[in-house]
């Protein structure tokens, strides 16, 4: 009995030490002072200046656009990839799975300089900025990507579904693309809005490869600081919202479908 | 004859996947690798490297590195171990709860939460206020801006990832174990330095150096806390690519070497103290 108290205890130490600056942030946002021990003035005008400000609604739709597409760009790529491998070249696989871990490895930082130093003096479109960080997002993402894709395709038994298309005189590419793809798309989405979230919150590669060429919603947050308290703390809640939104629609997203998985088990 | 072709069409597939790797992947981490080798007028060379340790700005940035790093680390590794222990011992219902947090707040890094603690923390931080008011000296007095304020922000953020991971490495803790000691009279210490510990080790130590490759690496709350005015390795590789100073990329690549050693050291140790430690069992 005492131990479990113990326990709540450490529990609630966490809890509370972790959410405190999440919670003094929104407090922070809500009222127009805060200079002694408590807050003065609760307000929302902070919120609603930001949602009229295109200031603000622009690099949030750039954020939503390059979180995005690097993500449809490596989708697309690795289920190509995964095509030919799952159907012609399966002692691939091994080699595929490395060159997808290693960005798991190698730091956002590391990928970020190493793109930008080498493609920053050759000409367009190489050199455009907007193209190296699309293609470096898509680096970011691969692993992440790779793995959805991956235990997708095993949870279905890809190869017996191809060999079954097959015997009933299905074409390989056709059986691969109109059969195995749409089956594992509801396994992809969730590796996918997982992948949308990272990006959503960058900053690091961001502001080394395109920081003046592509204001993001991160961008305009870190100009923002050395501006405006009460608006970057009303920022800092609404991409914490947005982000909180993006997982937790992935996290429902997964236990939905194991259930549904489940029940079709048990039927 | 006329087949061939036809049979190797398929690799077309794979094509766009192999140049986007190869080319975003491959070829510049090896640039980075290579570059670090070559001086400024193309010789190959190490004197990147010793420019590196000889030269006091550099010297700091890699030891501060390795100072908040390690510091946090064994900070947020501690507080997760008990945090972990705490969530195995306990209901369902609070051990559910405990991990929503734990998942919430690890969404809560870099510059957002560099910010908050700004508020928290900073020159008039709502605490530094609270603390003058009630004459609370370490809050009154606390400097954010300096390593005791980087190593107090990458402590949360390293909090809920090391508790996530190691909720499910106290979860293979099985309570027949403890039994067992009980049933032969060992005590408790007994059971968590020679049965649980042992156990877990491995796994504890696994999460250490992801944690450390997790702070070492991490840039945004650090740049957003002192921008350039504090030496970390990460703040100065990326100085050397962009911003105001000459860019010098050669001596920039050894840094980010170093920085990626530092990572696969780390990891190495891990490895090598989890495998003498299988090795003195078997």
């Amino acid at each position: 009995m005492k131990k479990n108290k113990l326990n709540k205890v450490i529990i609630a130490a966490i809890c509370i030490y972790l959410v405190l600056p999440l919670l003094l942030t929104f407090v922070y946002s809500i009222f127009s002072e805060w200079k002694s021990v408590l807050p003065e003035g609760p307000t929302l005008k902070f919120y609603v200046h930001l949602f009229s400000d295109t200031g603000f609604l622009l690099p949030i739709l750039r954020t939503f656009i390059i979180s995005v597409v690097p993500v449809i760009i490596c989708t697309i790529l690795i289920l190509l990839a995964m095509y030919v491998i799952t159907v012609h070249l399966p002692w691939l696989d091994k080699y595929m799975q490395i060159l997808c871990t290693i960005p798991y490895a190698i730091q956002g930082i590391i990928l970020a300089i190493g793109v930008l130093s080498l493609y920053s003096g050759l000409p367009e479109p190489l050199s455009n900025r907007i193209v190296m960080l699309i293609l470096t997002y898509c680096i970011v993402v691969l692993p992440y990507l790779y793995r959805g894709i991956k235990n997708s395709l095993n949870s279905i038994n890809a190869a017996l579904l191809l060999e079954t298309a097959q015997v009933l005189g299905s074409s390989r590419f056709h059986a691969f693309f109109a059969i195995i793809v749409p089956n594992i798309v509801p396994g992809i989405s969730v590796s996918v809005m997982l992948s949308v979230s990272i990006l959503f919150g960058d900053f690091v590669i961001v502001n080394i490869i395109a920081g003046s060429y592509y204001t993001t919603a991160q961008i305009y947050l870190y100009r923002l600081l050395f501006e405006s308290g009460q608006t970057s703390s009303a920022v800092v809640c609404i991409l914490f919202a947005l982000t909180l939104l993006m997982t937790n629609g992935a996290l429902s997203l997964y236990s939905r479908l194991n259930k549904k998985l489940l029940v079709e088990k048990e039927e | 004859m006329s087949k061939k072709p036809k049979g190797f069409f398929y690799l077309l597939a794979l094509l766009p996947f192999l140049v986007l790797v190869v080319f975003y992947e491959i070829i510049p981490l090896l640039t980075v690798v290579f570059r670090s080798f070559i001086s400024e007028t193309g010789s190959i060379t190490l004197d990147n490297y010793i420019a590196i340790f000889s030269k006091r700005l550099y010297r700091q940035a890699v030891v501060n590195s390795i100072i908040l790093s390690a510091v946090s680390t064994l900070v947020g590794i501690i507080i997760a171990f008990f945090g972990a222990k705490a969530a195995h011992g306990s209901t369902q219902k609070l051990r559910n709860f405990f991990m929503g947090i734990l998942n919430m707040t690890s969404n809560f890094a870099g510059l957002p939460l560099a910010f908050s603690y700004i508020i928290l923390m900073g020159n008039v931080g709502v605490l530094v206020v609270f603390g003058k008011q009630f004459g609370i000296g370490f809050l009154a007095d606390f400097n954010l801006y300096s390593l005791n304020g980087l190593i107090l922000t990458y402590i949360y953020f390293q909090i809920p990832l090391a508790t996530l991971l190691l909720i499910p490495v106290m979860d293979g803790l099985r309570p027949e174990w403890k039994e067992v000691v009980n049933l032969m009279s060992g005590s408790n210490l007994d059971y968590w330095f020679r049965v649980a510990v042992p156990n877990i080790l491995p796994s504890v130590l696994g999460t250490t150096s992801v944690l450390f490759a997790n702070a070492i690496a991490a840039y945004a709350t650090a740049y957003a806390l002192l921008q350039n005015n504090y030496s970390l390795l990460p703040i100065r590789i990326s100085e050397q690519f962009v911003g105001d100073l000459v860019q010098r990329k050669e001596f920039g690549s050894a840094l980010a070497v170093i920085l990626m050693v530092l990572m696969i050291l780390a990891s190495l140790i891990s490895n090598g103290i989890s495998k003498r430690r299988k090795g003195e069992r078997a």
